[in-house]
């Protein structure tokens, strides 16, 4: 097999990978935010249910999660799995690991808040929702691009972590032409890949960052 | 007022009124309540006893030895009457100078947008700020930063100004500048409180001075009152900045 049909076979698992990779975005960065608030709650049940579920999130293998999700409908509840759901669990068990990490990077840039910037927009008369939405949260993203950077260069190369479930993203299908021609080749092309994935994500990432510097 | 902080009372049942157009200002050494007492009155601190009234309606009262505060709504109005400058500023940063002027009168108090802006115009006009208007708040000394501040509080048109320190972060040539704004919103007969170390300042532009220490106040009186027959402590106090 010719290097130009392996990169195109992995290009057609590209774009699984970039549809893990958006909707994961999509979904586990607002999600961080709401299990965010749970963290920093002040009524302890909230807070310590938050912590535990941070906890195991961030202290078990996303691996052993994807397969959690993935075969728990079955084994925990006696639902066959259809085909369908195989998508469906990859981005849940992304969604559900992502947001804790998130989580903990916005508590992180909502705790550097000044108390003054509360204060001034209280007595201004700011309601609380505006105070947050207004007044903190464009602060908070600003404080927290690069974190969230890393975080997502971390997912580009994590979306591989989906061949558990033998997902058709592009580690999947580079790992099956590899074995199918005993050549390492395709798992160095898909190398190659991400490396570009990543790129085009830094390079966006930087672009955001260049437009919040108008303030310091 | 009383107010504790861990069991040390900081207030110690403190009493003071202010009459329209009246400036007062407060003297005392570090720790002795006069912030507190600023930001129990601006209710960013709530107190443990007493009352809080504005302009004949209470924002907090007493109640079998508890304090009671009004209600969401109630507070919000009472909100309207009074604005508060920091000693630190406390500009939104991510706002320009036109917005941080601009941003509360129009989503708070629902002023139209070019409303809002003529009435920020004027003031920044009035503070010597006209060429800053697009500026950001890191762009800025801290002279100008604490006249953008004092430009904030006012264009919701409060009936009263705080101010908390507002020189101390300043250094001598830039506490200058912010002095010479409080004096012409003086003339103006705006009626401020001010928390201030300007010992000079404080007695050519007050109505009153009080003199507080260990959350009570000491001495109380006209400019005239405390400067020309001073008790023992104060004496002493100013002594020191005059020396």
């Amino acid at each position: 097999m010719g290097i130009t049909t392996i990169f195109l076979q992995l290009a057609k698992g590209m774009g699984t990978t970039v549809g893990i990779f958006v909707l994961t975005l999509l979904f586990s960065l607002p999600l961080g935010l709401v299990l965010s608030f749970g963290r920093m709650s002040k009524r302890g049940l909230v807070k310590g249910l938050s912590k535990f579920y941070i906890s195991v999130m961030r202290g078990t293998p996303l691996m052993l999660q994807l397969i959690v999700v993935y075969f728990s409908p079955y084994y925990v509840f006696g639902i066959r799995i259809s085909s369908g759901y195989r998508f469906t669990a990859v981005i849940l068990a992304f969604v559900l690991n992502y947001a804790a990490y998130f989580a903990e990077i916005y508590r992180s840039g909502i705790e550097s808040m000044p108390m003054g910037q509360y204060e001034a927009a209280k007595v201004l008369g700011y309601g609380k929702g505006q105070t947050f939405f207004k007044i903190i949260l464009p602060q908070v993203i600003k404080r927290i691009l690069p974190p969230v950077t890393n975080e997502t260069i971390t997912l580009v190369k994590d979306t591989s972590l989906a061949f558990v479930l033998a997902e058709a993203e592009m580690f999947t299908i580079a790992k099956q032409i590899a074995a199918k021609e005993t050549s390492v080749m395709p798992l160095m092309a898909a190398g190659v890949f991400y490396y570009l994935f990543n790129l085009v994500v830094a390079f966006g990432m930087e672009y955001i960052e260049k437009r919040m510097n108008y303030y310091r | 007022m009383r107010k504790c902080f861990d069991n040390v009372e900081v207030l110690k049942d403190i009493s003071l009124s202010v009459k329209e157009g009246e400036v007062v200002s407060i003297i005392g050494p570090s720790g002795s309540g006069k912030s507190t007492l600023l930001r129990c009155a601006t209710m960013l601190e709530k107190m443990d006893g007493g009352e809080l009234k504005y302009l004949g309606e209470a924002a907090a009262w007493e109640e079998d030895g508890r304090c009671i505060y009004a209600g969401k709504q109630k507070k919000k109005e009472i909100r309207k009457h009074f604005g508060l400058v920091f000693q630190n500023f406390n500009l939104f940063p991510h706002y320009s100078v036109m917005k941080n002027i601009t941003d509360a009168p129009i989503s708070v108090d629902k002023v139209p947008k070019k409303e809002a802006e003529e009435r920020a115009m004027k003031l920044l006009c009035q503070l010597g700020l006209e060429d800053k208007k697009d500026a950001y708040p890191y762009q800025l000394s801290g002279g100008q930063q604490q006249r953008v501040s004092i430009a904030r509080a006012l264009a919701l048109q409060p009936k009263i100004l705080f101010f908390d320190e507002p020189t101390s972060a300043l250094d001598p040539e830039l506490t200058g500048e912010v002095l010479k704004v409080i004096r012409e919103l003086a003339r103006e007969h705006m009626t401020m409180i001010i928390v201030t170390h300007e010992m000079q300042f404080a007695k050519e532009l007050s109505d009153r001075i009080i003199f507080m220490e260990q959350g009570v106040i000491r001495q109380e009186g006209t400019p005239e009152e405390i400067f020309a027959n001073p008790n023992e402590r104060v004496k002493e106090f100013i002594g020191k900045f005059t020396a």
